[in-house]
Formats: structure tokens, C-alpha cells, sequence
């Protein structure tokens, strides 16, 4: 065992050694590729969201609240989440296409396709656009064997894909079905490109899933925190400015993306007066991603 | 009829190896998954095999515990049964992982780097129990088959069968609770537990029936059972069907109604109508199972059967009867009693039909004539003390569970571990009892045994060792024994005397950044796998990533200031690259620090 | 479930369990009577706890198989050898439904009702230690058990 671990950990270039330019495929021909793909899941998408009201989200119920004293790290002042408005959206599925280059999300073989198995982490649901929601109370997270489904203390709800054995227990246990299975070696099958490098590329075996752009967040933080040690400032870090991809390209403004416990966020500013959902199966779980429609 | 077997068994096993290895070489896409669950022929393998090896345990301990008389060769047959079946189920949740080999990430152990398996998920629990199971299973059929050299053992296997009973009913509960505890709407169900069980005991004693008809004999108090069962598993399916409106009707048929045929006199006396009843019941369960774990199965969005199921049901079935058929013919007189039997046998009715068998003096002191104190009876030494030992060690274990980093952030009911608390605890009380009978019995009369006993038990005892070896080698997988404390500096330097140095000009490449730059930089983006001071942070480098290079001048100096800039632009193998993150005069300010940083380190 | 219904189970229950493991009837007649049981205790939970509307609630999951092991836990005060044992063994079947029909149903957003667990647990545990069980030690069991499944 500990002779497979030390094959394993001399194995190199697991996390994309150079793809991206190492095969011979030109970059405008993968994105036309990537842009099909897309094309076709937008217009086979079936399902129906079943929606229903749900109040603003807060702080994370029960898991989370041991952040604070005793514990080494400070109590978490953000929840991250987005709110989709229906009343803007249309369908146009220019977020899949944006969340797949920006986290570099694998295509699927010809068969997969077929059978509508598609690795993007937006699906299209009803018409509207559907990712993981980041439930505070999450059902995945808590049947995770090794615990590489996992919350974030800003809410969250991470992927540790090096701790991941793919066992799928998450995967059978979300209730609105939003994560996405590895099932195919995708860097030997030249079906991924290593587009964005702040994004690892995912290991054949693995479970993925939305992220909420956690690499943009990080990046500010950092950002933030590093000009804050020179500013000599004592400035709690809320993620202001940050958009995910998918909120970035949507044309309609229709994503917006923040935080639920920032009241100066463009998201609860947005929240604000309207009336917001989230599908049936999730709104028990606290939901941090939820659409709006109509006022309140 | 060993020989046919075999043949049969060999028949079988080679294509499924072929598609053993194929799905092991091509991962989860090789099977039928379901779309909503992910999970598929595997799964429904590992639970269909995980309930024939109750068999064994449930015929033996059981009736030996509630002291209905069996003959050896039965029993002993149903042991084997049990730990062949174990052995292949035992395959089939670790095959279909994604990544085989971070499989001991789910043991709640906590490695090395002191991570820590999330004890929340039945997944962990299933991987104890049936661990512990299998440990005991073998403990008991070593029991057994020693009493006949070391007469003293018998006394255990009572003990060790009250302790094997509710463990028996313990693993397939957790078995059931992966489905019962999961928001698939298929899955829901708190009534799971009694489901499962119902259904393994039922497959199970098909199985032992089957064997027996090929051993030449048959047991009407199995056949019993199996017909009762199949009632019970019909009244089950109803309320099944009215708590969720879903009904497996091939499961009906095959394990519900054909069964039925039973009844008819010609059928049940002549050994083929026999026959196809047992496999007609393993048949309808088998797919029982199948239409469970993959609800979608036939819908369009659903997975499609192919070769490579067909191939595992195959490698199952041509593994188990291989391995059952080798160990009984290698052991051959040693399985069975004095007395063989052969046509039919029933030697024995249930002990609830009010005969009032002969009562045990073992363990029953519960005799009005001469009342023995509670806490200085017989059973209270040889059953409750290594019980309430096994229980504080479970108690421990689990205190010991809360206070892991883990949950720091989540909070660990107790109903998250309860689980855990009696596989632990029946394993500890085991060691006790069986160590005990080491001691007391196979010791002292250890010279007594044949040379060639005595070498096949070193043999056993090293096997051991190295599995245990091999165990702890994959927790140390090369890590650290403490995760490291290195806390990182978010001002290392005086702020008040570089003001005008911290804001350089940072566009153009050539320049460098100031190094107090350099070293917030270096604090907010390599130190979490290099470390502040360059010497990683081992914890997470281990887990995550292949360790890095470790900082040393001559080596920096040897590659030079460019290389080294291209390396943290562009990444290299597991580096990965900062290019959109860094300017050039960063990055060079960064490789400035490295090498100050290497110099210190000397 | 109203309360009422509640207690009309607890009394459906003292009545089935009268037929069970009576003097000299045979091993087939007692367990057609637990499957006859068993359905009967579906059809009760079915229609009592109006599980044919759409929202029911996932408590009544396994209430048909708690009503059977309340039943098994009266019938064995009638046993005429063994009756420890199988009262304990009994009990622990209840103890053993409530508990992890209690966990699956925690992990789906529900309470545990540790109260009632550790009620059969306890009445368990001490009727293990029993060495004579008297006329007056039964009746007082079935008012503990009845106890539990109305007021726990």
C-alpha cells in the first residue's frame, strides 16, 4: 500500500503537464467544439424546475456557526450566492459556454452526449440556468466518505479533488442531481484544454460540480489581504467586486452574483423587494444560488 | 460433483476477470450507471453477495445462540459460504470506486497528515462493519474447525455466536442505511433495515440450500424458513409499493410466486423442481436488488445493460463457487461431524414451538434453584465484561471521533456515530474472548498439534501481520507525523520604514519589486505548500500535491533567475502557473526571495 | 397521526398478539400470522395515517413494522419456556427499528426521539437481569410498553 502510495506521488504531470499546448488541435477549433457542445445541451435540455418560495438567505444554519471563538480561523462574515432573475433570463445559454472555458470543463465523447451526460456545471432546467446551489445544510457533503465534499467557512461548498475516491454517494444524494461524475480520462481523450490556469483540470474518477468561481474569490482575497497588510488596515474582506463567469457573460445582466450577509452587495441590493425561489428539492437545504421572479 | 463445479466455477470466472480487469481499467464508465444514482451493477452485486453472507452467521451463531441443534457439516458449510461471499462482496464497493487507490481514505482512522474520514457517512460505516465482520466471521469458523484439535474452544463459540448475532443484523442495517439515509426518492424508506435484512436472510438460505443439494442432502427446517421468508418479503414488497408506489415485479415472480411451486408435491420431492426453486429465489432477489440501486434502469436516460455486467455477475458467481468448492474439498473430512448425512435430514424444529428443549448451563444461570450472583456468573464473565470493555473502547472511540479537527466546523451528532459503536465494540470483546481461549486453551496444549498444523498457523500468523503492516503503511504513505503549525505572517516587516519602497512600479518586467513585496507575495501565494520559511507545509503538500523541490542555493543557483521566472509564470508539472496572477517583476522579485530564503535555511 | 389512531394501533397490537405462540401450533400457523399481521398493520398505517395523500409524512415509514415488534414484545409475556430471552430479543427488535429507522430518517431532516429509544433500551436492559419474571413484573412491562408507544 505504502508502495502504491510512493508510484503514485512519483507519478507527475497529473494536473495537466502542458495541456493546452501540447496537443495539435488549434484553440479555435476546441472552442468551436466547446461552443457545440453547448449549442446541443441548451437545445436537449429537458426537466422542469419545480419552484418554490424561499426566504432570503442568511448565515448558514447549525454546521458552520463553530467558526467563531475557540476555533482557530475568525467567524465567517460572507455567504456567497447568486440570485437568477427569471424575469430577465432567456435561456440563451451564453453562461454554459462561459463557465466552461473559465473552469476548464471537460466535453463529453459522442455517446455521452447522446445520452445527455454532459460534464457542464450549469445545466439548462426549465429555461433557466441551474448549478449547484451551495445548500448550508448540504445533503452531499454529509455522506461524503473522505470528506472532500466540504463547506468553505464563506458558505461555500467546496470540492477537494485530491481527496475525492469517487464512491458517487454525493452524487446520489443531491437532491436536484447537480453534480457532475468524471467518467472519462478527458486530458488522454483530448477532450479538455487547460484554458484558464487558476482552475486544476480534474483527474479521471472524480467528482465535480459548480464552484462559484471559488479561484476569483481566493485571488481578490489575497489581493485584498496583501494591500490591506500594506495599507496597515484592519478591513474584513467581503469578496466585493467579485462576478463569477457565468454572471459576467450573461447579456441581460439576469446572474448577479454576492454576498447574502453584505448589505452593500450588488446581490442583496438586487434581492432586495423581490420574490425568490429555489426548486422544491433544495429549499429545505438553506440554498445560497436562488432565482427571482416578480416583485414581493 | 466437486470437479463439475469447478469446471463450471472456471467456466465462469475467466470472462469475468476479462471484464473485471476491463471495468477496473476503464473506471465507472465501463457498467450500466444509473443516471440519478450514479450507482450500478456493482453496487447491487456488493449488497446481493453482502446478504448471502449472512447465511452462514444467521444458520450458525444464531441457531447456536438460541440453541436450536444443527449437524456440523451443515453449519460448517454455511460458514464458508459466509466467508466466500464476504471475500467477493467485499470487491465490488472497492472496484467501483473512481479512484481505487485513495480507497483507505475511508477508514476513520486518522493518517498521518491527520486527516480524517468524514464518520457522518454511512459509507464509512458500511467499510467497519463489514470489515469487522469479516474478522469475526473468520474468527468463528476458526473456532469451529480448531475445536476438533483443541477441545477447549468449544466453550467460546457460544460466546462468540452471541456476539456475531446482532452484528450479523448490524451489517446489513448499515447496508440498508446507504440507501435509507440518502434523499433519493426511491431510496426512502426507515423501514430499509428490516427490508434488507428479510431479504438477505431469504437469499442466503437459498444459497445454503443449494449447497446442501449439492452436497447430496436436504435440511426441510431451511426449507421452512425459505418458504416463510418469501412471505415476509411479499408483505414487505406491499408496503413497499405503498409507501413509495414502486414494485419490481420480475422480483415478484421469480422470488415471490415461483418460489410458491413448493406446494406442489411433485416439485418439491424430485431434486431438479428443488433446485430451481433456490435459483429462481437467488434470481428474483438478484434483480431485486438491481431495480433498487439503479431505479432508472431501462428509461431512456437510464443506463443500458452490456457485456461488462454480465461479466461481473459472472466473475461472482464463477469466484464464489471456485473458492467454496477448493476450501471444502481442501478441508474435506475436516467439515464435517461424525455422523454424514445424506438424502433428508431434519434433525431439529424451532426452539419457539413450546418443546422445551434441554436448557444450556453455559450461559443461562437464570435457574431459580441455585441463583448465582449477576456480576459473578458465568456469563457475566465470559459475555458481559468483554462486552462492557468493547463498549468504553467504543465510548473512547467515539469522543475521540469529536475532538478531531474535522468537526471542528461540523457538528457530529449522536446519531452520526451510534453506527460505529457496536462493530467496535463486539471486535474488541471478540479479542478479549478469543484471547482469553488462547491463553487458557490453545497454549498450554500447543504441543499436542501436528508439525503440520503448527506451520499452516505461522503461516496464517504472518499472512496477518504483513496485512496489518501493509494497513499501517498506507496511513504513513510517507507523511509527516504531526500536521504542521506554521502560521502565516501576515506583516513580517516594519511597515513605518519602506513606505515608498511597497508600491513600486510594478508594469514593467525588467525591474524587481522591493523584497518586503516580495515577501507578501511570497506569504500570500506559495507559502500554502512551500511554507513561510520554504520548508513546506507538509500537511498539505502530501495530501494534495507530489511533494516540491526543496529549496537549496546551489540548485536555484544552477538554474538561473530566468528559468526559474518561466517556472512560476507558466507552472511546471504540479506548479501551477500564476502567469495571470503575477507580473514579471513579481515573479523575479519572488525568485529574489527564494534564494534569501535558501540562504537563511543553511 | 392523531393520538387517537395512536393508541387504537397500541390496542391492535394487545389483540394480535394473543394469537401468536399458542400451546401446540405449529411453526407454519405463527408466522402466516405475523405476514397476516404485518399486512394488516400496512392497511392500518395506510388509511389511520393517510398515506394516500400526496405530502405524508416520511414518520410513518416504518410504523407498521413498530406496531409488529410492540405486538411480538406482548406476545412473549404468553411463552411458556425462554420467555426472558425472547423478551429481551423482542425488545431489542423494537429498540433496533425505532433506532435506525430514527437515524435514516435524521439524515433526511427529521428528530430523533432519543426519549423513547432510551426508554426500550433501558426496560431492555434491566429485563436481561430479570431472573424470575412474576404475573405482576409482566403487567408492569406492558404498561411500560404501552406507556412508551402512547406517551414517549
Amino acid at each position: 500500500m505504502a508502495l502504491v502510495g510512493l508510484l503514485q506521488g512519483c507519478k507527475k504531470g497529473q494536473l495537466g503537464d502542458g495541456a493546452g499546448t501540447g496537443s495539435g488541435e488549434r484553440l479555435s477549433a476546441f472552442m468551436k467544439r466547446c461552443e457545440d457542445e453547448v449549442r446541443l445541451a441548451v437545445s436537449e435540455a429537458h426537466g422542469r424546475m419545480d419552484l418554490v418560495k424561499v426566504p432570503m438567505p442568511k448565515e448558514m444554519k447549525g454546521s458552520l456557526a463553530g467558526f467563531s471563538a475557540g476555533s482557530a480561523r475568525e467567524a465567517s462574515v460572507n455567504r456567497f450566492g447568486m440570485a437568477i432573475d427569471l424575469d430577465l433570463c432567456n435561456g440563451c445559454g451564453k453562461c454554459i459556454l462561459a463557465c466552461n472555458t473559465e473552469n476548464n470543463v471537460a466535453l463529453v465523447t459522442d455517446e455521452e452526449a447522446a445520452r445527455g451526460r454532459f460534464m457542464h456545471w450549469i445545466d439548462m432546467r426549465g429555461g433557466a440556468p441551474f448549478m449547484c446551489a451551495h445548500c448550508g445544510d448540504a445533503p452531499c457533503e454529509k455522506v461524503c466518505p473522505t470528506g472532500a465534499a466540504n463547506h468553505t467557512p464563506d458558505g461555500i461548498s467546496a470540492m477537494m479533488y485530491k481527496r475525492c475516491t469517487g464512491s458517487r454517494f454525493c452524487g446520489a444524494n443531491c437532491p436536484a442531481k447537480a453534480r457532475k461524475f468524471n467518467f472519462n480520462d478527458a486530458q488522454e481523450l483530448g477532450l479538455v484544454r487547460k484554458l484558464n490556469y487558476d482552475v486544476p483540470l480534474r483527474e479521471k474518477g472524480v467528482m465535480e460540480k459548480c464552484s462559484l468561481c471559488l479561484h476569483r474569490l481566493q485571488n481578490d482575497r489575497m489581493r485584498f489581504k496583501t494591500e490591506a497588510a500594506i495599507a496597515g488596515s484592519n478591513a474584513e474582506w467581503r469578496g466585493r467586486g467579485v462576478k463569477t463567469a457565468c454572471a459576467e457573460a450573461c447579456p441581460r445582466n439576469a446572474i448577479v452574483f454576492g454576498n447574502w450577509l453584505d448589505p452593500e452587495s450588488p446581490l442583496v441590493k438586487a434581492a432586495q423587494g423581490r420574490q425568490l425561489y429555489a426548486p422544491r428539492e433544495l429549499a429545505e437545504h438553506d440554498p445560497a444560488v436562488v432565482f427571482m421572479m416578480g416583485k414581493r | 460433483m466437486l470437479n463439475f463445479l469447478r469446471f463450471i466455477g472456471l467456466l465462469l470466472l475467466l470472462p469475468g476477470l476479462v471484464a473485471l480487469g476491463y471495468s477496473v481499467y476503464q473506471g465507472p464508465a465501463a457498467w450500466a450507471v444509473d443516471s440519478s444514482t450514479f450507482w450500478g451493477t456493482p453496487i447491487s452485486l456488493f449488497v446481493f453477495w453482502i446478504g448471502l453472507a449472512h447465511a452462514g452467521t444467521l444458520l450458525s451463531a444464531i441457531f447456536l445462540a438460541l440453541d436450536i441443534k444443527m449437524d456440523k457439516r451443515t453449519a460448517m458449510m454455511a460458514e464458508l459460504s459466509t466467508l466466500c461471499s464476504l471475500a467477493i462482496a467485499v470487491i465490488f464497493p472497492l472496484m467501483h470506486l473512481g479512484v481505487l487507490d485513495r480507497f483507505y481514505m475511508v477508514l476513520p482512522l486518522a493518517d498521518a497528515r491527520a486527516n480524517f474520514s468524514n464518520i457522518r457517512s454511512p459509507l464509512v460505516w458500511d467499510f467497519c462493519c463489514i470489515g469487522v465482520y469479516g474478522i469475526l466471521s473468520l474468527l468463528f469458523f476458526g473456532t469451529h474447525l480448531g475445536a476438533k484439535t483443541f477441545s477447549g474452544l468449544k466453550k467460546i463459540r457460544k460466546p462468540l455466536a452471541w456476539l456475531l448475532f446482532p452484528l450479523v443484523l448490524w451489517v446489513h442495517t448499515v447496508v440498508s442505511l446507504d440507501f435509507a439515509a440518502s434523499f433519493v426518492p426511491e431510496w426512502a424508506g426507515a423501514f430499509f433495515p428490516v427490508y434488507f435484512i428479510v431479504g438477505a436472510v431469504y437469499s442466503g438460505i437459498a444459497l445454503v440450500c443449494c449447497i446442501l443439494w449439492f452436497e447430496g442432502y436436504r435440511m426441510r427446517l431451511l426449507e421452512k424458513l425459505l418458504m416463510i421468508s418469501s412471505w415476509i418479503l411479499c408483505a414487505i414488497w406491499l408496503w413497499n409499493f405503498a409507501a413509495q408506489r414502486t414494485f419490481c415485479t420480475s422480483a415478484f415472480i421469480f422470488a415471490g410466486l415461483l418460489p410458491q411451486l413448493y406446494w406442489v408435491e411433485s416439485i418439491r420431492e424430485t431434486r431438479i423442481g428443488r433446485i430451481c426453486i433456490y435459483l429462481s429465489v437467488l434470481l428474483g432477489l438478484w434483480l431485486e436488488r438491481l431495480f433498487l440501486v439503479s431505479p432508472n434502469l431501462g428509461t431512456t436516460a437510464g443506463a443500458s445493460f452490456g457485456w461488462v455486467d454480465l461479466g461481473l455477475i459472472a466473475f461472482s458467481a464463477g469466484a464464489f463457487i471456485l473458492a467454496f468448492t477448493s476450501i471444502r474439498g481442501g478441508l474435506g473430512s475436516a467439515m464435517e461431524g461424525e455422523s454424514t448425512f445424506f438424502g433428508e435430514v431434519d434433525s431439529t424444529d424451532m426452539a419457539t414451538s413450546a418443546d422445551g428443549s434441554e436448557e444450556d448451563e453455559a450461559l443461562d444461570p437464570a435457574d431459580e434453584k441455585n441463583y448465582v450472583e449477576p456480576w459473578a456468573s458465568h456469563e457475566t464473565r465470559t459475555l458481559r465484561f468483554p462486552l462492557f470493555v468493547g463498549f468504553s473502547v467504543a465510548t473512547f472511540f467515539c469522543i475521540w471521533c469529536a475532538a478531531q479537527l474535522n468537526f471542528d466546523n461540523i457538528e457530529l451528532s449522536l446519531a452520526n456515530v451510534i453506527p460505529l459503536v457496536y462493530p467496535i465494540a463486539a471486535l474488541v470483546a471478540a479479542f478479549i474472548v478469543c484471547g482469553k481461549a488462547y491463553v487458557n486453551e490453545v497454549r498450554p496444549n500447543f504441543g499436542s498439534v501436528q508439525l503440520r498444523h503448527r506451520k499452516v498457523m505461522h503461516v496464517v500468523a504472518v499472512l496477518l501481520l504483513i496485512m496489518f503492516g501493509s494497513l499501517l503503511g498506507a496511513f504513513y504513505a510517507g507523511g509527516k507525523s504531526a500536521p504542521s503549525n506554521q502560521e502565516v505572517a501576515a506583516q513580517p516587516y516594519n511597515f513605518e520604514n519602506t513606505e515608498g519602497d511597497l508600491i513600486g512600479d510594478a508594469d514593467s518586467s525588467a525591474q524587481e519589486i522591493s523584497a518586503p513585496r516580495a515577501a507578501l507575495i511570497w506569504n500570500s501565494r506559495c507559502a500554502t505548500c512551500h511554507g513561510t520559511d520554504g520548508k513546506f507545509n507538509e500537511k498539505f503538500i502530501r495530501e494534495y500535491y507530489p511533494v516540491p523541490q526543496k529549496l537549496d542555493s546551489a540548485r536555484i543557483d544552477s538554474i538561473g533567475v530566468d528559468s526559474l521566472v518561466n517556472v512560476i509564470l507558466n507552472g511546471r508539472a504540479n506548479m501551477n502557473a500564476y502567469g495571470n496572477r503575477l507580473s514579471g517583476s513579481e515573479a523575479r522579485g519572488l525568485v529574489r526571495y527564494m534564494q534569501q530564503l535558501a540562504k537563511e535555511a543553511k | 397521526m392523531t393520538p387517537f389512531v395512536n393508541a387504537l394501533a397500541c390496542l391492535l397490537c394487545l389483540a394480535s398478539a394473543m394469537f401468536l405462540w399458542r400451546y401446540k401450533s405449529s411453526f407454519y400457523r405463527n408466522s402466516l400470522l405475523l405476514v397476516g399481521f404485518m399486512i394488516i398493520f400496512g392497511v392500518f398505517t395506510f388509511f389511520g395515517g393517510e398515506m394516500f395523500e400526496a405530502g405524508s409524512i416520511p414518520m410513518l415509514e416504518h410504523y407498521p413494522f413498530k406496531m409488529l415488534a410492540l405486538s411480538l414484545c406482548f406476545s412473549t409475556t404468553s411463552l411458556a419456556v425462554r420467555r426472558r430471552r425472547y423478551m429481551v430479543l423482542a425488545q431489542v427488535f423494537w429498540l433496533w427499528i425505532e433506532l435506525f429507522g430514527g437515524i435514516s430518517l435524521f439524515y433526511r431532516g427529521f428528530d430523533i426521539a432519543w426519549t423513547r429509544i432510551i426508554a426500550i433500551a433501558g426496560i431492555a436492559f434491566f429485563s436481561s437481569l430479570l431472573s424470575k419474571i412474576s404475573k405482576e413484573m409482566e403487567f408492569c412491562l406492558m404498561v411500560f410498553w404501552i406507556a412508551v408507544w402512547i406517551f414517549f
